[in-house]
């Protein structure tokens, strides 16, 4: 008997896939585990790491066992379970775990050399020699044993992300969901209700029982209709809400297109970020098995998932099943797989006193010790107070009881609490703060009781935030009180399997026991239970009863592990939300990036920005051809760059002056209107810490600069100091840095250049000299900002016109600058420039470095705070004796290289006796060498003495001459002439 | 996590920025005689306690505001929030 | 008037445009924006008879219309003045105030739905995290959009503009088309 009559499947079209390369059908409605069974395959992969024969177990995500492959190529998607793969067609599904195939398994070897693999067996096998774990150990281990492989190749699908705000979410959409979902947008709230399934109902798809004398999934579609008529509530099919976080914020995943062969350009899976108000967990509850000698053969299963697979999927991979439980619930499985046509061999019930429900053989007071069948089921042993047989049957339905699906209610320090009476852990009130379980998540295991507890922990949530929720009216529903016996395993030799995943069995637990790793989170560890892809749904609780049966403590004061998110699998590229290649990040382009492309300009990333690199010219072989043509340039015609980069602070106010004295460690009240100044921040620490200009454009407006790296940060500290330190002074800041295109005109021509697109502002010497700024008009009347500033040392401006003009103005003044000799340079000839001009960049300014180290000592204003100027006396940094100082090699063509310490000559080359590193390196056009700058013990005093320059990351050493850290201009004649 | 903004209602923290102890917003006397001791509580030391904790958060995706929340670190919850702007004025006897 | 030639923040000639299904994007290089903050202790003025907005608020008056930003702080938004120095005119508008030149610090991305506000909110659901039930026409936030900071302006039940930082326009852009192509790729 394979497709047994009736079920939700639409057996008006068929399905058509693969599994291991052989065509099967199926229709809508399956999933891949039920068209698998209903197709008679019972086996569907192999053990982690025994390589054992395995067949589906469970009916939903709970499954440990029929792990596949789905997909092929770029789409590969290991460790897929089948139980929650929609059938669809196409379908390539391949098993795992196995060579050279499915039902020959060489490495099946393992399982002969189970005595080996106990728990702990890495520990105890694998540590000598140490070396070999690398080389030898780690690549055989994970040859042998594991699960599906990676496609290695880049996801070609899209994710997306998105946001979603609610009063109520129901999480599932079993019985309790939906009542709480109806009672709750009824009251007019709004509702999300997720559902992981891609069917509503839960369970109600699962069993026989009615509601209100029909079919429960006639109930279900008349809901399904009425929830379109409330625009209120969103229903959420195929999502899986997988972590509870702070404040009522939950995370879920739609998988949005899994089911079909091709998202398209839509998108395959969406991970939502759910703001709930409050949250009912509805989750319901998955079986749990009772552990017995071989019981991990394919055919046996949940009786749960048996019944479910036969009443929703119609399929029974067999003729003839039997059960084993120790509660009620097992009997329904044999009630219902008869009413199918399926033979039921017979119920082997672990309490005494237990009778038949139907036509049926009861072995009251039975145990199963053991299984036949090497590649699937083919009999059970049984034993009973009337003595041993052996049973006939493809198919074990087992039950152990039911663990309430309290995962998500676990995740704040919420401790699940033992219940004698249900044999089962409950969710505690300490759980997530506004997430009410109900339903069988909270222990109402019968229908009627899950649907008036999904309502009432609706009302109950919507009245901590004020909405009513009157009763809405439930149907009539089966009210079984459920009655189990404590049995959770078949005491016996052979292995009796807890977790079948990551292959954890009794004995395994007895070990561990008798090791001494007793406490829960030790016994998870040493024995990995629970810690394969299913996280022990199946396993854990069952685990936890074996060792307080060992410890002889109660389950209760055994207690259980913490859960975390994810409750499933959730896969790494929709957590990625989907910005990948150069969407990664933001990208911030300056205003001239379209112009500096069209010149062929290679670009750099700085933080989010993409700055033109250098220009290579037709012929230019070398990156350095490029850089020295730029550098050289500036230095002897005129240079253009774009620094729209710097960041831009606007600051205003009647106290505009004073609060930028308490800003930057020098004076700045002092500045003049029409002039600008450098400025040093400090940390509060005493540290230097960025530096810019100020510019005076009125007595109550400034303009400052921060480095590219810091804007954001410094920006960050202006508020901080603005909202926090001194909120007393008027000041006024907001940031302009996008706003103005700025572009640096350098080199001795560049007052002519400027000359040529200024609207009659007079730029002379004495008129504009040097550090001064103005608002002017440009090109006809276009306003614009002039700072004269120089960062290269040569006569220079930057000049700022609104960005949509700053890519015609970078055209107007190349094209106005051709006779001249105008020349593009990028970041690089900017670094070799500022490196000759002995000006401090990011490598000087790393945190480390202070006031005095840069040379800078004297600008630390004596006569006012500032932000660090306290700490900057302190005697640890005003006595820091290193000093920036330039460096060139003593022989020619020698190297300087960035990073390398600094030692005395014939000095010891240890850490203890470096003397200052070296911060930046250029081959400097202007010198005709390599020079450096660095930060050297006593620097200033040093000029002319050779020190050796240790590189031991990349070996080698070099002697460099110490010279005053400014190789071109030192009086500064060029910038203020 | 959620902040209650006093002016902008809840918002993600994702918005936010944490700087930490909100005993940074009192800044020693520069002029003090014992400036430099005080500068070095000031600078490198923190309280770090299990319960309730003032701590700062930058509106950095937002208004742009510093605000004092008070946030029990043991649960997560928080209890409230103000404009740090506010806090520092009353620390000098000003009206916001 | 100079005779450069501007480019729109996306480095085109002219604004970009983008439809997919009910949604239209485009780039509205057209409207000036000047940051107005009040002076400690100043009075709020009304600068052209604007009413600036309280805390997450946007008001529109004649040809100009305002957010709230920051305590004490507005952008204020002139459609049809970029080429203007609309901070000037503001500035004579609102005396005693500290005024900053605004209109190329932001991209505007104006987002129209054809057929009311469903798809307009399920768009920004894939966007930021907004709650639509507070953000009803009339009221502007700003938010990390895709990691970048984002002013979100509901002008109308079926009208949101986006304003970004303008240098990382062509990251936004490609979030927004991407988001609305996937939208309607979804629901087709």
């Amino acid at each position: 008997m394979t497709r047994l009559a009736g079920g939700l499947i639409d057996r008006t079209q068929t399905v058509t896939f693969t599994f291991d390369g052989t065509r099967y059908q199926g229709h809508p409605g399956d999933t891949l585990a039920s068209a698998l069974l209903a197709a008679g395959v019972r086996l569907m992969g192999r053990s982690f790491k025994y390589h054992r024969p395995r067949g589906v177990f469970a009916a939903g995500s709970e499954e440990p066992n029929a792990l596949v492959e789905l997909g092929s190529g770029a789409r590969r998607e290991p460790n897929s379970r089948a139980t929650t793969v929609e059938l669809h067609e196409g379908l390539e599904a391949h098993s795992q775990n196995r060579w050279p195939a499915l039902s020959f398994d060489a490495l099946a070897v393992n399982d002969l050399l189970a005595p080996f693999f106990t728990a702990g067996f890495y520990y105890k096998t694998f540590m000598w020699p140490k070396a070999f774990w690398e080389r030898l150990y780690e690549p055989l281990i994970r040859r042998a044993a594991g699960l599906g492989r990676l496609s290695m190749q880049a996801d070609p699908d899209a994710y997306d992300k998105g946001f979603l705000h609610c009063d109520l979410l129901v999480v599932g959409a079993g019985p309790s969901g939906l009542a709480a979902a109806l009672t709750a947008a009824r009251a007019g709230a709004r509702v999300i209700l997720a559902e992981e399934d891609f069917r509503l109902g839960g369970r109600l798809l699962a069993e026989t029982g009615t509601l209100d004398g029909a079919p429960a999934v006639d109930w279900v579609t008349a809901l399904e209709a009425a929830f379109a008529d409330l625009p209120n509530l969103r229903v959420m099919r195929r999502t899986t809400v997988f972590g509870v976080f702070d404040h009522g914020v939950y995370g879920a995943v739609e998988r949005v297109a899994d089911h079909r062969r091709d998202p398209g350009e839509g998108v395959r899976q969406t991970l939502w970020r759910i703001t709930a108000r409050r949250a009912v967990l509805a989750a319901g509850a998955t079986e749990r098995p009772i552990a017995f000698a071989d019981n991990d053969r394919p055919g046996i299963m949940l009786a749960g998932a048996m019944r479910a697979y036969a009443n929703r999927w119609a399929a029974c991979p067999v003729d003839t099943i039997a059960v084993y439980t120790n509660n009620d619930d097992g009997h329904r499985t044999a009630v219902d797989l008869l009413a199918r046509g399926v033979q039921v061999a017979a119920v082997i019930d672990a309490r005494a006193e237990a009778t038949a429900r139907g036509d049926y053989r009861v072995i009251a007071g039975g145990a199963v010790t053991g299984t036949r069948g090497r590649l699937g089921l083919s009999a059970i042993e049984v034993r009973s107070d009337r003595g041993a047989e052996r049973i006939a049957c493809g198919a074990l339905g087992v039950s152990g009881g039911w663990n309430p699906n309290l995962h998500l209610a676990s995740h704040h320090r919420g401790r699940p609490l033992w219940d004698e009476t249900l044999q089962t852990f409950l969710p505690d009130a300490h759980g997530p703060a506004g997430l009410v379980p109900a339903g069988a998540a909270a222990g109402a295991f019968s229908t009627a009781a899950a649907l008036s507890s999904g309502a009432a922990a609706a009302t109950r949530a919507l009245g901590e935030i004020g909405i009513d929720a009157a009763p809405c009216a439930l149907p009539e529903a089966e009210a079984a009180p459920w009655r189990i016996a404590p049995v959770f395993h078949v005491p016996g030799r052979k292995r009796a399997w807890v977790d079948f995943q990551n292959e954890v069995t009794v004995k395994d637990i007895a070990l561990a026991h008798a090791e001494n790793m007793r406490p829960v989170e030790h016994l998870k560890r040493y024995t990995t239970l629970g810690m394969g892809t299913d996280q022990g749904k199946t396993a854990n609780v069952t685990g936890l009863a074996v060792m307080a049966e060992l410890t002889g403590r109660t389950i209760g004061e055994t207690g259980t592990t913490v859960f975390r998110p994810p409750y499933t699998p959730v896969s790494l590229s929709v957590l990625g939300g989907g910005d990948t290649g150069p969407y990664f990040r933001p990208r911030r382009l300056p205003p001239t990036h379209r112009w500096a492309e069209a010149q062929g300009a290679v670009f750099v990333e700085v933080g989010q920005w993409m700055r033109a690199q250098y220009f290579p010219r037709p012929g230019e072989t070398h990156w350095r051809q490029a850089v020295d043509r730029e550098a050289a340039a500036v230095r002897s015609a005129v240079g253009l760059c774009d620094v729209t980069t710097l960041g831009k602070i606007d600051v205003q106010g009647a106290d505009a002056a004073a609060f930028l004295d308490r800003l930057y460690c020098n004076t700045l009240s002092t500045l003049k209107v029409g002039r600008v100044r450098y400025g040093l921040m400090l940390r509060e620490d005493g540290f230097a810490y960025d530096d810019g200009t100020a510019a005076r454009f009125a007595d109550d407006h400034y303009v400052v600069t921060t480095t590219t790296a810091n804007a954001g940060l410094v920006y960050r500290n202006m508020e901080f100091a603005r909202q926090c330190l001194w909120p007393e002074l008027d000041v006024q800041i907001v940031s302009t840095t996008d706003a103005w295109a700025q572009i640096a005109v350098a080199g001795p021509k560049a007052r002519t250049l400027l000359a040529r697109i200024v609207d009659g502002f007079d730029l002379d010497n004495a008129a504009f000299p040097f550090m001064a700024c103005s608002a002017l008009t440009v090109c006809g009347g276009l306003r614009a900002r002039l700072f004269r500033i120089s960062f290269s040392g040569e006569l220079a401006y930057e000049i700022a016109v609104p960005a949509r003009y700053g890519q015609a103005l970078m055209e107007r003044l190349m094209a106005r600058g051709a006779d001249l000799g105008v020349t593009p340079y990028g970041t690089e000839a900017l670094s070799v420039l500022r490196i000759e001009k002995g000006h401090a960049a990011g490598a000087e300014l790393n945190g480390q470095t202070t006031a005095a180290m840069l040379g800078l000592g004297r600008m630390v204003s004596q006569k006012k705070d500032a932000i660090g100027a306290v700490m900057s006396r302190r005697e640890g940094l005003a006595g820091d004796a290193g000093r920036l100082v330039g460096l060139r090699p003593v022989e020619d063509g020698g190297a300087v290289v960035g990073g390398a310490h600094l030692f005395a000559e014939g000095a010891a080359r240890t850490l203890a006796g470096s003397e200052g590193w070296i911060t930046s390196s250029c081959h400097s056009p202007h010198v005709g060498a390599a020079i450096g700058l660095g930060f050297l013990e006593r620097g200033d005093a040093r000029m002319g003495e050779v020190v050796v320059a240790a590189n031991p990351l990349e070996g080698g050493s070099a002697r460099l001459r110490v010279v005053p850290a400014c190789f071109v201009d030192p009086e500064g004649g060029r910038l203020r002439d | 996590m959620l902040i209650p903004h006093p002016l902008l209602g809840p918002r993600d923290a994702q918005e936010f920025v944490c700087l930490g102890d909100a005993r940074l917003i009192e800044r020693p006397d520069p002029a003090a005689a014992d400036a430099e001791a005080a500068f070095c509580d000031y600078v490198f030391l923190r309280d770090n306690p299990a319960g309730v904790h003032r701590e700062l958060w930058f509106h950095e995706h937002g208004d742009r505001s510093w605000l004092v929340v008070t946030r029990d670190t043991v649960t997560h919850a928080v209890l409230g929030a103000e404009l740090a702007r506010d806090v520092a004025l009353a620390r000098v006897g000003r009206a916001p | 008037m100079t005779d450069l030639i501007p480019v729109t923040a996306l480095g085109d000639a002219t604004p970009r445009r983008f439809s997919a299904g009910a949604l239209t994007l485009c780039e509205n290089d057209a409207v000036a924006f000047a940051s107005l903050a009040l002076r400690r202790g100043a009075g709020r003025p009304a600068p052209f008879g604007l009413a600036l907005p309280g805390p997450g608020g946007w008001a529109a008056g004649q040809g100009v219309a305002a957010l709230w930003v920051a305590p004490d702080q507005w952008l204020v938004e002139a459609e049809g003045r970029a080429a203007t120095d609309f901070a000037a005119t503001l500035g004579q508008a609102a005396p005693g105030c500290s005024v900053t030149e605004q209109t190329d610090g932001w991209v505007a991305f104006e987002i129209v739905s054809q057929a009311g506000p469903q798809p307009l909110e399920a768009l920004l659901e894939k966007l930021a995290n907004v709650d639509p039930a507070g953000f009803a026409p009339g009221r502007a936030t700003r938010t990390a959009l895709h990691h970048m900071s984002c002013y979100l302006v509901r002008r109308a039940a079926g009208h949101v503009a986006v304003l970004g930082a303008r240098s990382s326009a062509g990251s936004l852009w490609h979030a927004l088309a991407t988001a609305a192509r996937r939208l309607h790729a979804n629901a087709a």
